[in-house]
Formats: structure tokens, sequence, C-alpha cells
């Protein structure tokens, strides 16, 4: 196990995260449209980055970043890591990085209709899930978990728990990026899109809320567990606020003469916290799949037997 | 041999891949309709036309435009150092661009819209100045050319929004050549905006006759030429929010005469709209249509 594939793995993650906010920008300084063409901006690898091109152009610099730290890692993987589904994770990252490059040039071309922005962005989350999923994998503390017995007691496990957890923020996410998507800087949120989202964050707050509780419950003693469970909970908490907070500071934004903060790094900071959430529950997730082994009560059967 | 998934992913990338090509290549085709065909159409020239003239008023104390923060981009800084938003230009209690245009009407016992007028020759000119458009607010016929000018020292990015008419996205550096443009649809309210500097916005209306005019700072305009007849007359508004505000009245154009139109806007002006020759008839509604 290559301690620098792990480094360089959780290294992509943290730029995807960047990225990620830098995307969040870009939607809320309303700079989608600042460059009017792609690839190349006005023509140019640099061009003057005045007024929403510093946000448009610098968002595309860090994703050419990513995109070509992405194809070192998955070239490291293919050259140090011995699994073999590892391997092709690194593929499926690069392959998502070029589909994620090709929709971000159509949003563009396109003049930003909601169909594509929004799948830029619920894809943008895919693809962090892919590059935290390819860190964790090839992480030490992956490689020497212990697997241990969980005895299902006909309750719904901690491993449905997650995964209908994790299912549930991805709708949360894609739910999120098309409001964001629906109306601009200076016109109202459609109601219907927004109740859904704010509806989904009671969802979610219930599923990942129980699936933590249980994790710390049933296993306190894990810390390989207990950790993920904790952090998940808190950005939850942090996630929420933040999000009371974007609501309040949005309502106020059409009556602004342009995009302004609060508005702005409040709604980046609930972009950035929920990508953060999607991450420790994918950690979480990952790791209870790891360690807890469900076994059907059998010891009576075999009694009888 | 790929395999069946390597494969997909090939054909995905592929698709997305002739999607941005594709997108990049094609010209949209702007759309024609409701345009009207002005050279089918029967055209008024008895030589009696009129004119509806007033003047709008804002009543109450008026809204304090909000400071732009222009910090983003120095140029705008330096040359408008003390930017303000453009919605409310307030003066002795007249309002400035409001858009004022016939809405219908019947002329001869003939509807507005069977008549048909040529769009003008020349071109309406929207000037990018001190990081804001001038004018404001714009009215102009359907297929009418708009010059599209840069006065400033910086690049800016025209971006009309898509309504009835199409969207259509340039940026333009100073010192370009003027950039060509004509809104095919008649369109009440068609949205421009930046997206370099996303305070400068401007209006325009895109109307299929030539009885339109722009309140002054002085909240005067006249429409000429109009034909003696019953019009419902609109002024639009621009409002602190949404796609604006529309007050309408009924007036009567006598031959060779003139007609008076005078409209209130603000908080305290409720429903209002004074005709000279005729009883108050003036429905405020919030335009609901996304422009």
């Amino acid at each position: 196990m290559s301690k620098g594939v792990h480094r360089f793995a959780l290294l992509v993650a943290v730029a995807t995260f960047f990225l990620i906010i830098a995307g969040a920008n870009v939607t809320s300084h309303d700079a989608g449209l600042a460059v009017p063409d792609w690839p190349l901006s006005f023509g140019k690898v640099f061009p003057q980055m005045v007024g929403n091109v510093f946000w448009e152009h610098g968002h595309r610099m860090i994703a050419a970043t990513v995109g070509l730290l992405t194809i070192v890692l998955a070239i490291y993987l293919q050259v140090r890591e011995p699994r073999r589904w590892v391997k092709r994770l690194g593929w499926i990252a690069l392959g998502l990085v070029i589909v994620q490059g090709l929709l971000g040039g159509l949003t563009v071309k396109l003049l930003l209709p909601l169909w594509v922005s929004a799948a830029h962005a619920t894809l943008a989350q895919l693809f962090f899930l892919t590059t935290v999923s390819i860190a964790v994998f090839t992480s030490r503390s992956w490689t020497y978990a212990e697997p241990k017995i969980f005895e299902d007691d006909n309750g719904v496990s901690p491993r449905t728990m997650c995964v209908a957890s994790l299912a549930l923020i991805l709708v949360q996410l894609v739910l999120g990026a098309t409001l964001r998507h629906s109306a601009l800087w200076n016109e109202h949120l459609p109601t219907g899109l927004l109740v859904a989202h704010i509806t989904g964050a009671i969802v979610v707050t219930l599923a990942l809320g129980v699936t933590a509780s249980a994790v710390l419950l049933r296993h306190r003693d894990e810390k390989f567990l207990t950790r993920p469970a904790i952090i998940a909970l808190s950005l939850l908490f942090v996630q929420l606020l933040l999000g009371i907070a974007a609501y309040v500071t949005r309502a106020r934004s059409p009556y602004q003469p342009q995009p302004l903060n609060p508005m702005i790094s409040v709604t980046v900071a609930h972009v950035a916290c929920g990508a953060l959430v999607f991450a420790a529950t994918i950690l979480l997730t990952l790791r209870v799949f790891r360690v807890l082994r469900v076994e059907k009560r059998t010891v009576g059967v075999l009694a009888t037997a | 041999m790929l395999s069946k998934r390597a494969g997909l992913w090939l054909g995905l990338i592929a698709t997305l891949g002739l999607l941005s090509l594709g997108s990049s290549c094609g010209n949209k085709t702007e759309t024609n309709e409701n345009a009207g065909s002005s050279t089918e159409k029967v055209k008024y020239s008895k030589g009696d036309e009129g004119t509806i003239s007033g003047t709008i008023a804002y009543t109450g104390a008026a809204p304090e435009n909000a400071k732009i923060d222009t910090s983003a981009d120095a140029q705008c800084t330096s040359k408008s150092p003390n930017l303000t938003a453009e919605t409310w230009i307030v003066k002795d209690g007249k309002l400035a661009n409001a858009f004022v245009y016939i809405k219908d009407g019947t002329i001869d016992g003939k509807k507005v819209d069977e008549y048909g007028w040529n769009a003008p020759t020349g071109a309406a000119t929207l000037d990018q100045n001190g990081c804001h458009y001038k004018p404001h607010v714009l009215g102009v016929m359907a297929k009418q050319e708009i010059n599209i000018t840069n006065s400033d020292p910086t690049t800016h990015n025209i971006h009309f929004l898509q309504g009835k008419n199409p969207d259509w996205n340039q940026s333009q550096p100073n010192g370009a050549a003027p950039l060509k443009h004509q809104l095919n649809t008649p369109e009440q309210m068609a949205q421009v905006k930046c997206n370099q500097h996303p305070w400068m916005k401007a209006f325009i209306g895109v109307m299929r006759h030539p009885f339109f005019a722009v309140s002054d700072e002085t909240g005067k305009f006249t429409i000429s030429g109009v034909p003696p007849g019953k019009y419902t007359v609109v002024a639009w508004h621009e409002a602190a929010t949404g796609p604006g505000t529309e007050k309408t009245m009924e007036v009567t154009v006598p031959a060779k005469g003139s007609a008076t139109a005078d409209f209130s806007f603000g908080a305290a002006a409720g429903l209002q709209g004074q005709p000279s020759s005729l009883p108050l008839i003036a429905v405020e509604f919030p335009m609901l249509g996304k422009h």
C-alpha cells in the first residue's frame, strides 16, 4: 500500500472541494456567462481578470488543475495500486472529470439552461464522492481495519441506514443545485423547489441523525466509526444554520443592485458545508461497510440441527 | 477490445463533446413570431395623425437608489466613483425611464394590429458608459437595428436575456467596433444585462408599431404620429424588483389633435392615471410574465 498514492488521492479530493467552492462562487456572483467562449476565455488562456471574469476564469483554472491532477491520479493508481477495483475507480474519476468539463462548456455554449447547470452541479458532487472514496480506499486506516461481526437483531442495519442517508443527501444536493440555478440573484426563488429543499433538509436531518446516533450508540468504542459519525453530525448542525442564513440573505437579494455579501459568502459556505456533510457521510458509510459484517442469528438453528 | 462499460463511457463523453462543439458552431436562429409583416398589412397615411403626451409622476418620497460596489473593476470605480442603481430617477416628483406605449386600440374600426408599420432604417443606440447602459430604458421596433457601443475603458458583456426573443451573449472590449443586434419579436420588456458587471441592466420595449416613448428626467413623454382612434396606453416601470409594474388607461386621439395621459407611480399613487378628456380608467397589475 503506497502512502504516496493516498496522499495524492487526498490532494485531489481537497482540490475538488475547492473546485466546488469556486463553482459556487461563479453562481453566486452571477458570473456564469462572464466569459462567452469556451474552452478558451476571450480566445486566451489567461485573460484580464476583471469583474466577474475573475470568478468564471478562476473556476476554469481550478477545474483544469483538478483535471490534470485526476489524470495523474489515474495513472498513479495503475502503477502503484495493487487492487484492480481501485485502479478502475481511478479511470472512473477521470471519465467523470472529463464529462464534467464538457458539461461546464455546455453551460457556457447553451447560455446556462437549467438542466445543464443542475447536471453540472450534481456531477460535481458525484466526482467529489469518487475522489473522497479513492482517498478512503487508499488510506492505511482502511487497509488495516479489522472487520467485526455485527449481529442483525432484525432492525435496520447501519449499512442500510448509511446508504439511505447518503442517497438522501445526494438528492438534497441535487435539489439545492436546481434551486440555485432556477433563479438569478435578482429573482425570487421558486416556491415549489424551495419547499422541496427545506423538506429535504428535514428528511436528511432525521436520516443522518438516526444513522449517526445508531452508530454512536452501538459502537461507542470504535473510533474508526464514531469519528466520522460525530463529524457528520457536527457538520449537519452547521449546515442547518447556514441554510437558514442563506435563505434569509437570499430573500433580500432581489432588492439589491448586485449580488452582495453576506448573501454570497453565506450561500457559498452553505454549498461547501453541504459537500463536507456528503464527504463525512461517504467516509462513515465506507467504514461501516468495511468493519461491520451483517450476519443473521443462526445460533438457534444450529442448536436444533 | 473495449469492455462494454468502457464503451459506454466513451460514448457518453463523445456525445457531450459533440454537443459542446455543435453548440459552438451553430448560430441561433431568431424567431420571427408575431413580428408582423408590415408589407402585408394596411398602411395608415391620411395625414391627420395626432399625439399622445403626458407626465409620469412619482407620488410620495422618492426611494433612494442603492450604491453600487464597483471594486471588482478598477476602471468602473475610476470612471464612476459614486455609482448608484438607476431604478428610481425621480426629480421634483417626476419619474424618468417609464416606457409608455400603445398596447391596443382601434383606428377607423380596425384593430391597431391590423395595420403595419415599417421599422425605422436608422439604428437605435445602446451605449455602455460609466458602467451603466445608456439609455437605461430603450424603445425599438421589432427588427430595428440596435447599435451597441462601449465608451468605457473596460470590457463589457452584453447579454440579451431570453424572453420572447432568444438569448444573445457577446463581449465587447474597450475600443471594439460597435455590435449590431436586432430583436425580431415584439416584447415588453426585453432585458439586457452585463455578466461582468452584474449591476448593469437595461430594458428594451420591442414594439410592432412606432407608438412608444420613454419619459425623460422631467417625467414628460410624447408619442407622435398617432392615427386618430381609441387606445389603451400602458406606462411601464421596472419597479424595485421583478419584471416591473404597469399602469394602463384609455385615451382617444382626435384627428390632428392630442390626448394627454398622465400616470403616477409610487407607494402613495394607488391606481392613478388621468387622461385629460376621459374619465379615469386605470388598472394597476404586476407583470407576471418572466422577461
